[in-house]
């Protein structure tokens, strides 16, 4: 009977965990969080969302893109994880999310927007990922390149105005003078 | 146990309320009741009915239908202390079902919460840590963040022969054979080797290498594969150029 009662202390089971810390596996999918280094604010992850947890809005007046996350909504799919295309969002194995408040659920990252190199309004995209855009131009022809690299830095409008002047100038005529049925 | 800290309330009881949940969340505060989670240690106890109950654990997004029996359940309730518990996406903010007309979308739109439990659905730790906090035995660890990383982005570095694109092109490559977990742990064991080597024929040699040296014969396939397509790769785009 002694021997039993000795035997008794190494046969508990129940977990100390609340008094004590717990460290949780490394493969657990628990909060996610976005790197502010490497993020571009694409808004990809945004868009994978099935709850909606993380949304992107686009802030003209200070000229900001903020992507937002509310925890108290995410299901921890993992698709924001998967689609992002800089390796920036990352599930963690933090668990211990449980809070009085809803304020706390909240992770926000504001990226500066673009200015329009020829009008001077902001952009819809980030000034990030005009720079990744840059980066990913390396293997193209230098001829193509050029041509990428004038509406680069242009927005949306811009990019369309001079895109109809170029081709207004550059359109072919008949031996009259006057424009073809085919500009382009 | 001296440092241990003294609970705020004692013996709390507890009635579960289903407001229209999958079930995936109350079998997890089932389990919570197990003996290897074991929340009656802590004087937390399920009861049958609502007039005995301190506390309600609610999960579920509230839809048209358990509004009528949430709302009886709360005034059926001692009024002192009717503590609340959001547990799970839903019960918070309505989770994947939040714009759908017939729900409501968080249990405080109809009763006051005391404190919500993320999580889809929460891990029983989650729910003890929950309830621990409820207790005032352990303190909370999240807080809102905001940042402003300014617009500087970090470069990734690459050494001779490789560049942005075909990291990308990589990634990708590597995500449909081992997924997105294992993918980078495995991205950044390969850009050493790329970065370190100067010609498409030593990285060859080297990442066969490697393959060769592991143990796991899974690994050892997807490291020969991605190898074979890194080479092939580099060999188009400096033919291009």
């Amino acid at each position: 009977m002694a021997k039993y009662f000795e035997k008794t202390d190494k046969w508990v089971v129940t977990f100390k965990y609340p008094l004590e810390p717990l460290e949780p596996p490394r493969e657990l999918r628990g909060k996610p969080e976005i790197n502010p280094d490497l993020c571009i604010g694409c808004g990809a992850c945004a868009e994978a969302c099935p709850p909606n947890a993380i949304t992107k809005e686009i802030d003209y007046r200070e000229g900001y893109a903020k992507i937002k996350i509310f925890y108290g909504r995410c299901i921890y799919c993992g698709r924001c994880w998967e689609v992002c295309p800089e390796g920036a969002i990352v599930l963690t194995n933090i668990f211990e999310m449980a809070t009085p408040s809803k304020d706390d659920l909240i992770y926000e990252v504001n990226l500066e927007l673009h200015t329009c190199s020829r009008c001077g309004r902001y952009t819809e995209f980030t000034e990030r990922q005009v720079h990744r855009a840059y980066t990913l131009l390396t293997g193209i022809p230098r001829e193509r390149r050029k041509e990428l690299l004038d509406r680069m830095f242009l927005c949306r409008d811009c990019r369309r105005q001079v895109f109809s002047h170029d081709a207004l100038r550059n359109r072919r005529t008949d031996k009259y003078g006057r424009a073809s049925q085919t500009p382009f | 146990m001296g440092g241990r800290p003294r609970p705020r309330f004692r013996s709390v009881w507890v009635f579960h309320v289903d407001a229209s949940a999958c079930n995936g969340c109350d079998i997890e505060v089932l389990d919570v009741l197990t003996p290897f989670y074991d929340v009656e240690r802590f004087g937390v106890k399920l009861v049958p009915t609502p007039r005995q109950a301190d506390a309600l654990l609610v999960s579920g997004s509230v839809n048209r239908q358990a509004v009528i029996g949430l709302k009886r359940v709360y005034e059926a309730m001692p009024p002192k202390p009717r503590i609340v518990a959001a547990v799970g996406a839903c019960a918070i903010a309505g989770g994947i079902f939040y714009d759908s007309l017939a729900v409501y979308g968080g249990v405080d739109k109809i009763i006051p919460v005391h404190i919500y439990i993320p999580g889809c659905p929460p891990r029983p730790e989650a729910i003890l840590f929950g309830l621990g906090q409820l207790l005032g035995l352990v303190n909370k660890k999240i807080e809102p963040r905001i940042l402003y990383p300014g617009r500087r982005v970090l470069d990734r570095k690459y050494g001779v022969l490789f560049n942005e694109r075909l990291y990308k092109d990589l990634r990708y490559y590597l995500t449909r054979y081992v997924g997105y977990y294992d993918r980078d742990y495995i991205l950044d064991d390969l850009l050493e080797i790329i970065n370190s080597s100067r010609t498409v024929e030593e990285l060859r040699e080297k990442i066969m290498d490697k393959a060769s040296r592991l143990k796991d014969p899974r690994l050892r396939e997807v490291y020969s594969i991605a190898g074979g397509y890194i080479v092939e790769k580099i060999r188009e785009e400096t033919g291009a150029v």
